[in-house]
């Protein structure tokens, strides 16, 4: 192989790769924006991507199973919104527990389903662009082999941008995470706005999970998220819960993950394992130099208490 | 952090102390009994029998000498992991890096226990069980560094610390620290006979006295001393914390690494017994359960022992039960979370307006 192709093939696979976890993170950053800090994301792209196998596998349409992962997303959003709001629940106590019983759940759907075997989807999506951007090198190609799903991903942060910014639900999304008691004293509700982030963050997430499993790989296996949900946290942290922000730092991570592949191919002799930990360390060194003293949403991962309740 | 976080426990509530004081036990015994029951029913809808299923796991755990045994074994790591993620659960800090504390722990252990092969039995352990406390302790110490001097949120940090522990310590398994006369990257086998000495004719071994030991003085510190009464004030409290004069970075620091040592000791517990290696990609992945555990005791140090030995009954049980009854060992781990989930909420009190549980 040439060494643009090469590059052409890490590129596109960085990309791919990227977008669940773009997703994930977006729909996070969502969540975190209305005081709620969810890391229960594992386990719903987990349920959802469970959830999309299935549709697409029996159904045969991609979409559907896209569509499916989504809803599931959607429902486990508002589960969480509703009982780390109503429920007054402790959100980080409620994110493992729903990272928990999503990845045991899921797994054990998997086996009660098809025991020990593997089915494989055999229809990808369309590729309605492919060979048409090939006059630009080596973006060109890397970026026309994608399905037409990838591009409808990563148009989400920014519509999640233009939503939380120009839009009243959006700003009372803001409001509900920096200054919750101001949302309600102006007639906003609290609880209501919470739930409404915590499902568009669910969806986003649910949405991520049946990517990975239906844009990406093809297939199901238990724990097939290998910790992208808790990558999502942490990458909607460092770009500040802002969608394009988290979008483009995502983005750069999967390039950074496909590292990994592409010394490995230039045969320069460096021990993958050493080279897994990279993408990791360069989270936290970022963290390092970008995180100090970021300003988060004030009441995020407070629990509830509103004017009504209070004292 | 806003004001929304000080209310006082309990605040206008009136309650008798003996209902305060046996609350905390009739919220987990309800918690486990509504796990049990959507347990039963997701596996009556999966085409299982839940009675012959729960019957089963109580008779293979609890219903027989060996079963009984293997429960305590596994609970042993358990109550240290547990111990580790309370300790700074009080100070008000979230380690959810126990995972990558316990395979640092258990590699360092791996590696100095092979390398006091040929001492004797008692230094053997102590080096490493004093390595692995080292390892997991650095492990947290750039959370703890990144969270007292720039307010670097712990949670975050110490989730990506577990995934560089995972490659890391398979990297040195790999390379550096491996046997190379195996087929499979792993340490050098500490033979049998220099392993922790079993507890008469059974398969409990010394790790367990050694986890009641440190729970016990974990608990009379956390109760009698003044730096004990420090870190729970810090934990409920931080502002008035420092009004106190107490130095809560300070505080927030030392449980953090303090918490992480306690992780590296329940991998080291592993290497030293049952396993006598450290493999590469070796995960117990002990840190969603010692949550599960933490809050199914109601964040009370006392409460962990028995909290320990039900998550041990599940842990066996998640081996046994796809043999035993057909049901996944994935089971176990819906259970967990479905337990955690249920523990999370009952902070809720719809007739106590306003006021906190924990």
């Amino acid at each position: 192989m040439s060494t643009e192709a090469v590059l052409v093939a890490l590129l596109a696979a960085a990309i791919l790769s990227a977008t669940p976890l773009m997703l994930a993170a977006v729909g996070e950053a969502v969540s975190e924006h209305s005081g709620l800090l969810n890391l229960g994301i594992e386990g719903t792209m987990l349920i959802a991507a469970f959830v999309a196998f299935r549709i697409a596998l029996a159904t045969g349409s991609g979409p559907l199973g896209l569509a499916g992962g989504a809803a599931a997303g959607a429902l486990i959003g508002v589960g969480f919104g509703f009982l780390a709001t109503v429920g007054k629940a402790d959100q980080v106590v409620l994110g493992l527990g729903l990272t928990l019983a999503g990845a045991g759940g899921s797994a054990f759907m998997f086996r009660e389903t098809w025991g020990s075997e593997q089915p494989l989807l055999s229809h990808g999506l369309g590729r309605p662009l492919d060979g048409l951007l090939d006059w630009l090198p080596v973006v060109g190609p890397a970026l026309g082999q994608q399905s037409w799903f990838v591009y409808i991903a990563w148009l989400v942060p920014l519509g999640v941008h233009l939503f939380l910014r120009h839009t009243l639900p959006g700003l009372r999304i803001r409001a509900a995470g920096d200054a919750p008691l101001g949302l309600e004293s102006v007639g906003g509700n609290l609880v209501r706005t919470r739930i409404m982030a915590a499902t568009i963050g669910g969806t986003c997430s649910g949405l991520a999970g049946a990517t990975l499993v239906v844009v990406e790989l093809g297939f199901f296996t238990p724990g097939v998220t290998a910790g992208a949900g808790f990558l999502a946290v942490a990458l909607a942290m460092l770009g500040r819960l802002a969608p394009i922000r988290v979008a483009i730092l995502t983005l750069g991570f999967g390039v950074l993950t496909g590292l990994d592949t592409g010394l490995q191919i230039a045969s320069v002799d460096v021990r993958s394992e050493f080279l897994r930990m990279v993408p990791y360390v360069g989270i936290v060194l970022a963290l390092v130099c970008f995180g100090r003293g970021v300003r988060l949403p004030r009441a995020l991962g407070q629990p509830y208490r509103g004017i009504t309740s209070r004292q | 952090v806003s004001e929304y976080a000080f209310a006082p426990a309990g605040a206008g509530t009136r309650r008798h102390p003996w209902l305060v004081a046996i609350w905390p036990l009739c919220e987990s015994l309800l918690a486990v009994l509504i796990a049990i029951l959507a347990g039963g029913v997701i596996l009556a809808a999966t085409g299982h029998d839940p009675a012959v299923a729960y019957r089963e796991l109580l008779q293979r755990t609890l219903g027989r000498p060996a079963g009984l045994q293997e429960v305590v074994v596994r609970a042993t790591p358990l109550l240290l992991a547990g111990l580790a993620v309370l300790l700074a659960a009080r100070a008000g800090l979230w380690n959810i890096g126990i995972d990558g504390q316990v395979l640092v722990g258990a590699l360092a252990a791996g590696v100095v226990g092979h390398a006091l092969d040929g001492t004797n039995r008692g230094v053997l352990w102590l080096g490493a069980c004093g390595a692995a406390l080292v390892a997991g302790a650095l492990w947290a110490l750039v959370p703890a560094m990144l969270r007292v001097r720039w307010g670097i949120n712990e949670i975050v940090t110490t989730i990506m610390f577990n995934y560089v522990a995972l490659s890391l310590t398979a990297w040195l398994v790999k390379g550096r620290f491996r046997d190379e006369s195996l087929v499979t990257p792993q340490t050098p086998l500490i033979p049998r006979e220099l392993r922790l000495a079993t507890l008469g004719d059974t398969r409990v071994h010394v790790g367990l006295v050694v986890a009641l030991a440190v729970w016990l003085a974990l608990a009379f510190w956390l109760r009698q001393s003044t730096s004990g009464f420090e870190l729970r004030a810090v934990g409920e409290n931080p502002r008035a914390a420092r009004h106190a004069m107490i130095p809560v970075l300070m505080v927030l620091f030392v449980a953090l690494v303090v918490s992480g040592a306690l992780a590296g000791l329940a991998g080291a517990n592993d290497v030293l017994s049952t396993k006598g290696t450290f493999q590469a990609e070796w995960n117990p992945e002990y840190g969603l359960s010692a949550f599960a555990l933490v809050f199914l005791a109601r964040r009370n140090v006392l409460a962990l022992v028995p909290a320990a030995l039900f998550l041990g009954m599940l842990s066996y049980g998640a081996d046994v039960m796809p043999r035993a009854a057909g049901v996944p060992s994935a089971f176990f781990t819906l259970f967990e979370g479905i337990l955690l989930i249920v523990l999370a909420v009952f902070r809720w009190q719809p007739w106590n307006r306003g006021g906190q549980a924990t």
